[in-house]
């Protein structure tokens, strides 16, 4: 991230609660409780008061949720409605690399990468249009995030290496 | 002769055309409405004097646009934002989209001296780590790129935090950056520079947002829908003037088919219309002479009341004789004309005295044009009408109709009886005397109000009917009132009384609070330092921090923001119409939305010690109306004295005054009462037809006491009678069967007025000799 001299790590559990329900919990460094239902988001930090907010004003948060539905539920007639969906790579090691129907959203969130080998996603790249790049190491490999990640590190992680 | 009368025609044409050109030039017509309330007398009755226009509530118009998907209307609603603000016409148009560009970018740094972070935390190294690793986690949410742009130069984002403290705290919900309403339109909020209760000057605002809306490449299929108490009045005008010029067409037409069929010639009926065109054109250059401005209800209102001087023609083309010219037949009619005219002028002047700009508009058209009317029926009509004519009183009906009128047996208990009806039926009837709401005069279509209803719960927008205000020596002083009251107001919110008040302190914090936030900000190195201790051990890029640094220092040295400075911006100018000075004094005006608990407020009010009041417009507006109907009341019976004496003058006698008087006077207090025992409401528009009709009547009582001993003579009385009432019947018949009130009360009180004018001026006449 330009912001910041060395990437942000943080480590905790992305729930899929079924419909349109999300919830990304983080235990390290700090712990947070986000939800996605019904349309609103509720934060809930450690010690703090919580903060809602509708989904409508976050339309990051709207693709977010959109693509992990849709990977998840396996529902690819709603991934294809709000991405343009490519695929490459075989069976044993894949990448989906979907980009936002939306124009205005393309213009925050370029381009998100899932990388996965069988039936399992391993990794989720959201590259944000102002080069910063987000990487979720997911399922098996969510205990393997390097102590000190780079890019290129984690890049090779996603891709098998 | 002949050479004479065209001679005369002429300059009498020409003379009218130049006071058309005179008027034309120099009328300027109000439609302010406050022009026509009387002085206001209390505080609170001057207050809502200039809340009625200046208030921020009723400046307000409610914007919805529908018809098209999420992402088309938020592009709309965006598109007719950005052209409304560049409008003169509108002080404010907010559509949802928070836009840190609404705080100028000049007023940014005031962000520390408006946000309330500093009362409870010091910009120390403890409260900078604590924000700064709040940061971190936003970024590393999904969310990160809402707020990566603010970060550099606001990392306590007390940007957002004053867009929430500013955003309407029930707010719509914004979907594509835009606010939407739960039916799927986009909506807007749109402040007029206008006041809302002119609704010419609204009627110019609300175009404005039409043609701008059509003026969108891609406004087609999409529909704009407004709303709001400027619309109304706009709505209400179109309505009323609508049907008031239907019915004005049609009654016309029948009007001048009367007359045809009464005189049988077209000669006499055009020039008969010459002294009612000479009074109004007359009437309406002594008002533009008078008054800088004349108010449109004083004319509508005006040429209703001239009714009665069509009178005057009439009565002459009745009167004529067979073999005797205009000028001899007027000459013998003269002294009872001139009585007519000058009482209906003493019970015009009952306007003049209520002290009401508009009524003494009133008073001196309605006069004027009488007297122009009366007496150039007398002393200019007669030169130009034909010869020889038809005398009526040669007419088989007539003749007929008046041994049926003398053979009416008049006995003396009918006036009794007459009066014990009347005062048993305003006894006995049981809806409110008074109806002081003259918002039930002109009511809106029930969708209307429904859609205004749900428009401005999905707005959160401030309700109509009340204001609190706060009343301090200074600007400082209302701030600082406002700010004390903050928590017992929040305390409200929180047992739902009601659901928000925009106190002014909200945008504006009273200077002192300023200062002491001020005061709190570090200096550059202090600053950095805390930056530095707190960012430790974060990954935050050196430097990353400059323009905060930068902004904290401008706000140091900044001149504490008042209204003045605030006014350059939009948000500033919401601020100024929340504080005004008044008088020695200055008044906050805060707006309450979802009032549940009125005596809730009261109470706050009572505690403050006359520091804070709940203002009613409501309540207030109908104290105005009942003040105002007092002084018209007043002023009417000082007319109806000395009406009581000018007609006994004229007539010479108690005897024959009382034989006029007495039947207009039933006639009148009838009319009151069938209305009254139908469970009409009286208002002022009851009351000022009812003095209409009673002037029309006071000429049948007068004309059928006169007592010629001539027959033909009493049945050209009966004649002209006859026309006069037929043809006020058609033309106030036709309103009373509006639909809208104001137009039904004044034609249904006229109508029955002159029914029963006539009825009892016969009854009550004394017996015509017996030839």
């Amino acid at each position: 991230m330009k912001m910041l001299d060395q990437p942000l790590v943080v480590s905790g559990e992305l729930a899929w609660l079924g419909g349109d329900r999300l919830e990304r919990r983080v235990d390290h460094p700090n712990r947070e409780v986000s939800t996605i239902a019904d349309g609103e988001v509720v934060q809930q930090r450690e010690g703090r008061e919580p903060r809602r907010f509708s989904l409508k004003r976050a339309p990051q948060l709207q693709i977010l949720l959109d693509s992990f539905v849709a990977l998840l539920g396996g529902d690819a007639t709603r991934l294809e409605q709000s991405f343009t969906v490519h695929q490459r790579g075989d069976d044993k090691r894949w990448t989906l690399a979907l980009v936002p129907r939306d124009a205005k959203l393309a213009r925050t969130v370029g381009l998100i990468e899932i990388d996965g080998s069988g039936s399992e996603p391993r990794c989720m790249r959201m590259q944000e249009a102002d080069g910063d790049l987000a990487i979720d190491l997911l399922g098996p490999l969510a205990g393997s995030m390097p102590a000190k990640p780079t890019r290129e590190a984690l890049m090779t992680l996603c891709q098998g290496g | 002769m002949r050479i004479g009368r065209w001679l005369l025609l002429v300059l009498w044409l020409a003379l009218l055309a130049v006071l058309g050109i005179v008027v034309a030039q120099r009328l300027r017509v109000s439609t302010d409405l406050r022009s026509f309330m009387p002085e206001p007398a209390t505080p609170d009755q001057r207050l809502l004097m200039e809340q009625v226009g200046e208030g921020p509530g009723s400046r307000l118009l409610l914007v919805a646009i529908a018809g098209k998907d999420d992402a088309q209307l938020a592009e709309l609603s965006q598109q007719l934002a950005t052209s409304l603000r560049r409008d003169e016409r509108y002080t404010q148009v907010l559509n949802g989209s928070f836009d840190v560009a609404t705080l100028d970018p000049q007023l940014l740094p005031y962000r520390y001296l408006l946000s309330p972070t500093l009362d409870t935390h010091a910009l120390d190294a403890t409260f900078l780590r604590d924000e700064l690793q709040q940061r971190l986690d936003d970024l590393s949410s999904p969310a990160a790129s809402l707020l990566k742009g603010l970060l550099p130069r606001d990392p306590t984002l007390e940007v957002l935090k004053l867009a929430e403290r500013w955003t309407p705290p029930k707010s719509p919900e914004v979907r594509e950056g835009v606010w939407f309403s739960p039916q799927d339109e986009a909506l807007l909020l749109v402040q007029t520079r206008a006041p809302g209760f002119d609704p010419d000057a609204q009627a110019t605002a609300i175009d404005g947002i039409q043609r701008a809306f059509a003026a969108l490449p891609a406004h087609q299929g999409a529909s704009l829908v407004l709303s709001g108490p400027g619309y109304f009045s706009v709505v209400a005008n179109a309505q009323t003037r609508g049907q008031a010029e239907w019915i004005g067409r049609i009654s016309t037409i029948g009007f001048i088919a009367l007359l045809l069929l009464a005189y049988r010639s077209v000669g006499s009926l055009l020039l008969s219309a010459l002294p009612i065109a000479s009074a109004a054109l007359a009437g309406i250059a002594v008002l533009v002479l008078v008054f800088p401005q004349v108010h449109g209800i004083t004319l509508a209102f005006g040429f209703t009341l001239l009714g009665v001087a069509q009178e005057y023609p009439i009565r002459v083309l009745s009167h004529r004789r067979a073999g005797e010219n205009a000028v001899q037949s007027v000459r013998a009619l003269w002294p009872l004309l001139l009585t007519a005219i000058a009482s209906a002028c003493i019970a015009y002047l009952a306007f003049y005295a209520s002290g009401v700009n508009g009524l003494k508009q009133l008073a001196v058209f309605t006069i004027t044009g009488l007297l122009v009317a009366g007496f150039s029926t007398r002393y200019l009509l007669p030169w130009l009408l034909p010869e020889r004519v038809h005398d009526v009183a040669r007419m088989r009906w007539l003749q007929k109709a008046r041994a049926l009128v003398d053979a009416l047996p008049r006995p003396r208990w009918i006036p009794l009886l007459v009066a014990i009806a009347t005062l048993l039926m305003l006894v006995f009837a049981r809806s409110p005397f008074w109806q002081n709401d003259l918002a039930a005069l002109t009511p809106l279509p029930t969708d209307l109000l429904q859609r205004d209803a749900r428009l401005r719960e999905a707005l959160g927008a401030p309700d109509v009917r009340y204001l609190l205000v706060l009343q301090a020596a200074d600007e400082q002083g209302v701030l600082a009132l406002s700010e004390r009251l903050e928590p017992a107001i929040d305390a409200l919110v929180a047992r739902h009384a009601v659901d928000a008040v925009e106190l002014p302190s909200r945008y504006l914090p009273s200077e002192a609070v300023q200062r002491s936030r001020q005061q709190k900000l570090p200096d550059r190195d202090t600053l950095q330092r805390a930056l530095a201790d707190a960012g430790q051990g974060m990954p935050f890029q050196p430097g990353l921090f400059a323009p905060f640094v930068d902004d904290v220092q401008k706000a140091r040295e900044l001149p504490l923001l008042n209204s003045a400075r605030f006014s350059t911006s939009p948000l500033g100018q919401r601020v100024s119409a929340m504080l005004a000075p008044h008088g020695d004094h200055w008044l906050g005006l805060a707006t309450l939305s979802g009032v549940h608990d009125v005596d809730a407020l009261q109470q706050l009010a009572q505690e403050s010690h006359a520091a804070v009041r709940l203002l009613d417009l409501k309540a207030t507006a109908e104290s105005m109306v009942v003040d105002y109907r007092t002084r018209i009341l007043h002023a009417l019976l000082a007319a109806t004295l000395l009406l009581v004496v000018a007609i006994t003058a004229a007539l010479r006698s108690v005897r024959r005054a009382w034989h006029v008087l007495a039947p207009m006077t039933l006639a009148t207090f009838l009319v009151l009462a069938v209305e009254r025992a139908a469970g009409v409401e009286i208002s002022l528009f009851h009351l000022v037809a009812l003095i209409l009709a009673a002037g029309l009547g006071l000429h049948y009582a007068l004309f059928f006491e006169r007592d010629t001993g001539d027959i033909d003579e009493q049945r050209r009385t009966l004649h002209a009678t006859v026309v006069c009432v037929l043809s006020a019947l058609l033309v106030f018949g036709m309103l009373a069967w509006s639909s809208i009130p104001v137009l039904r009360a004044i034609g249904l009180t006229v109508s029955l007025g002159v029914a029963f004018h006539f009825c009892l001026s016969i009854l009550m006449a004394p017996h015509a000799r017996q030839d």
